[in-house]
């Protein structure tokens, strides 16, 4: 397998890169605080706050919820993995990702103070990560953002609100009061709460029909693969990469430090560069309210537009392809795959281009589809299964959620039952961002809060929480090595 | 960040409070109101140039912008200070205006996003942590129950309860009241 992104050795493949990191980092981490014996929750468990799923969204807002006042015993976080980032460590390494896309802010403290740049700068007594933040060229680096993760879950007692069962059905219940009932998948009852965050992440990894089709024979099934899949390049092979967007481009990086040869396909003239997932101001309440304000068909419309495949300039990507392209190893084309079958390189690819000419059959060796995940909600059993019995509004496979990110019908101001991540970008268009998941868990956070007349922590509480946290973060940070920057 | 002005004005107002008192302390040990003017001089200045001049050339505000615009507030506050002789010497005024801005970007920094969890995320304006668009929240829909459009024609099960049939079965008629309330005991019970 090949390298990927920087900071790495050379001719070390880009999963044992990433590995030897984080377990390097990690390894640190666990010894000093995850040795602790931490206990899981036990079904069945009542609370105020309850969130389905346990990824990156589970952290936020059990994090925010805890910065406001909450305590552990008035959260539970349902599902089965121990860590909050295993889904996404797990793509990142398959990806071979290095650094996150997202800036300085986004990360899981709860508040907005440090940022990730100045706990860096601290605990590497360096100044280049406060400049490159300045001059927004800071991308917080894989290792150290996972680093802070499992800091924030073990100081703030994640895990001792995480029932470690999958959410199969949950019931809305009017009495004695509103909150939700919720059963696993054998239907066994595990538990109520008032309040409900629905964080099941993404949908399954999506295929153009015909890849998906041809991944059902098994003469030909391994030979195509998606970008966020494990994978493994060899030396002058060559490769087809569908899409342009971020993850397309890593595995250009990829296959070109594999020393083979990439063709990269895209439908239509690729994206232009930018920075960030959604333009930046559509970050903040001033984007938000103007976008909310839109009608749902124009805000999906413009989703469309928004989130086609976009990525960001990256200065050492640039120099891989340009270095590919002298060398004859990487062009890209504007067409697509019509055919495939069994081929002499292992597969043969009809490709047809409506532009121009077409290039006809081709013997390649693998095909990677960058095409990312399958966004529509019915995707996803509990929530196809709500959908179906409270008769949630669906339009393409989005949940027609309120403008709070409430589920209709079912969400109400004394028990909420709010989304976040990627089923919520037709509220927060970027919803599956750090930023996004913040901005949502923050508001569902504050929505309980005022719902349960929290008498919340005072401001010098709240600093202690965040300056602490803060302090351990960095000290577990100077242990880390800093990962080469990209932009 | 993306500032409206609101944002601007609020967040110039919040970051000049502890200036602004510490100033108005040295004012009164002093008896030299320079102090404290100096500031006022700066606060208008400031929400002038958030109103009238940021919002027109800057959109979005990257963080190295801070510094450039608070050398620019400088000078001219520097200027309006001589045009309007607050009183101070040029050192007393550079000095109050650089400690300012140290203290008000440090508020800006830390000590805001912690008072307000979404102060950045609001463009700096102070609003509550909520939604940009209250909800309107609907009732739960009941699945099994189906009414027909509206202006359609009953369904069949209303059409045969209908009471305009002549005959009635006289196995409806017997049947006994829903409620269990006035039910007679009988032996059998």
């Amino acid at each position: 397998m090949s390298s990927v992104a920087d900071g790495r050795h050379p001719g070390v493949s880009a999963g044992e890169t990433f590995t030897r990191a984080c377990s390097a980092e990690l390894t640190y981490t666990a010894r000093r605080r995850l040795t602790r014996f931490r206990m899981s929750a036990s079904a069945p468990r009542d609370s105020v706050i309850a969130v389905v799923g346990d990824g990156f969204g589970s952290l936020i807002v059990h994090s925010t919820a805890r910065y406001l006042g909450f305590e552990n015993d008035q959260i539970t976080i349902f599902g089965p993995s121990p860590k909050p980032f295993g889904t996404y460590q797990q793509y990142a390494y398959n990806l071979g990702q290095t650094v996150l896309r997202s800036e300085s802010e986004s990360h899981f403290m709860p508040a907005d103070w440090p940022t990730f740049a100045e706990l860096d700068a601290w605990s590497h007594r360096s100044l280049a990560p406060l400049w490159r933040s300045i001059t927004r060229k800071y991308n917080p680096g894989v290792p150290e953002i996972l680093t802070e993760a499992t800091v924030v879950q073990a100081s703030t007692g994640w895990e001792e609100s995480r029932v470690p069962l999958r959410v199969g059905w949950l019931q809305r219940e009017t009495e004695p009061m509103p909150h939700f009932a919720f059963y696993d998948e054998q239907a066994n009852f595990i538990g109520r709460a008032k309040h409900v965050m629905l964080a099941p992440g993404h949908g399954p990894l999506s295929f153009p029909p015909i890849l998906a089709r041809a991944r059902q024979d098994p003469a030909i099934a391994d030979r195509i693969v998606q970008a966020y899949e494990p994978k493994q390049y060899a030396e002058g092979g060559r490769y087809i990469v569908l899409g342009a967007g971020i993850a397309s481009v890593n595995e250009w990086a990829n296959i070109l430090d594999a020393k083979a040869s990439v063709l990269a396909l895209t439908r239509n003239p690729q994206p232009e560069t930018q920075d960030l997932n959604v333009p930046r101001c559509l970050f903040e309440s001033i984007g938000i309210d103007a976008f909310v304000s839109l009608p749902f068909d124009q805000r999906i419309q413009f989703l469309g537009q928004v989130l086609r495949g976009t990525r960001p300039e990256r200065r050492q990507w640039l120099a891989r392809i340009e270095t590919g392209q002298a060398e004859g190893r990487f062009d890209a084309f504007v067409g697509e795959i019509d055919e495939l079958e069994p081929g002499r390189a292992g597969l043969r690819v009809h490709v047809s281009n409506r532009h121009g000419e077409d290039p006809g059959w081709l013997d390649v060796t693998g095909i990677i589809a960058g095409t990312g995940f399958n966004k529509s909600a019915l995707t996803i059993p509990l929530l196809r299964r709500l959908i179906e019995y409270y008769s949630v509004p669906v339009v393409q496979g989005r949940m027609k959620l309120q403008t709070n990110c409430g589920v209709p019908g079912l969400d109400r101001p004394d028990s909420r039952l709010c989304c976040m991540g990627l089923i919520a970008n037709s509220v927060i268009p970027h919803g599956d961002t750090i930023a996004g998941l913040k901005f949502i868990g923050r508001r569902f956070a504050a929505d309980c809060a005022r719902a349960e007349r929290l008498r919340g922590r005072a401001f010098p509480s709240r600093a202690a929480f965040q300056v602490s946290l803060g302090r351990s973060v960095a000290r577990e940070l100077r242990q880390v090595s800093p990962t080469q920057q990209l932009a | 960040m993306c500032p409206t002005v609101l944002g601007r004005v609020q967040t110039r107002w919040a970051t000049l409070i502890i200036p602004a008192i510490i100033a108005a302390v040295i004012s009164l040990a002093t008896g030299k109101a320079g102090w404290i003017v100096l500031i006022g001089v700066y606060y208008v200045l400031g929400v002038a140039l958030d109103i009238g001049f940021y919002p027109l050339v800057i959109r979005w505000q990257p963080p190295w912008l801070t510094f450039t615009l608070a050398v620019g507030e400088f000078i001219l506050v520097f200027i309006l200070a001589h045009v309007l002789k607050v009183g101070l010497s040029n050192l007393e005024a550079i000095l109050l205006y650089w400690i300012t801005w140290w203290i008000a970007i440090w508020t800006k920094v830390a000590i805001l996003p912690l008072l307000s969890l979404s102060w950045i995320e609001n463009a700096g304006e102070f609003r509550s942590t909520d939604w940009s668009i209250a909800a309107e929240y609907q009732p739960l829909p009941l699945n099994v129950f189906t009414p027909t459009a509206a202006g359609g024609a009953p369904p069949p099960l209303a059409r045969s309860f209908s009471a305009t049939a002549i005959e009635i079965p006289e196995e409806l008629r017997q049947i006994p009241t829903p409620s269990g309330v006035r039910r007679i005991p009988t032996t059998s019970d």
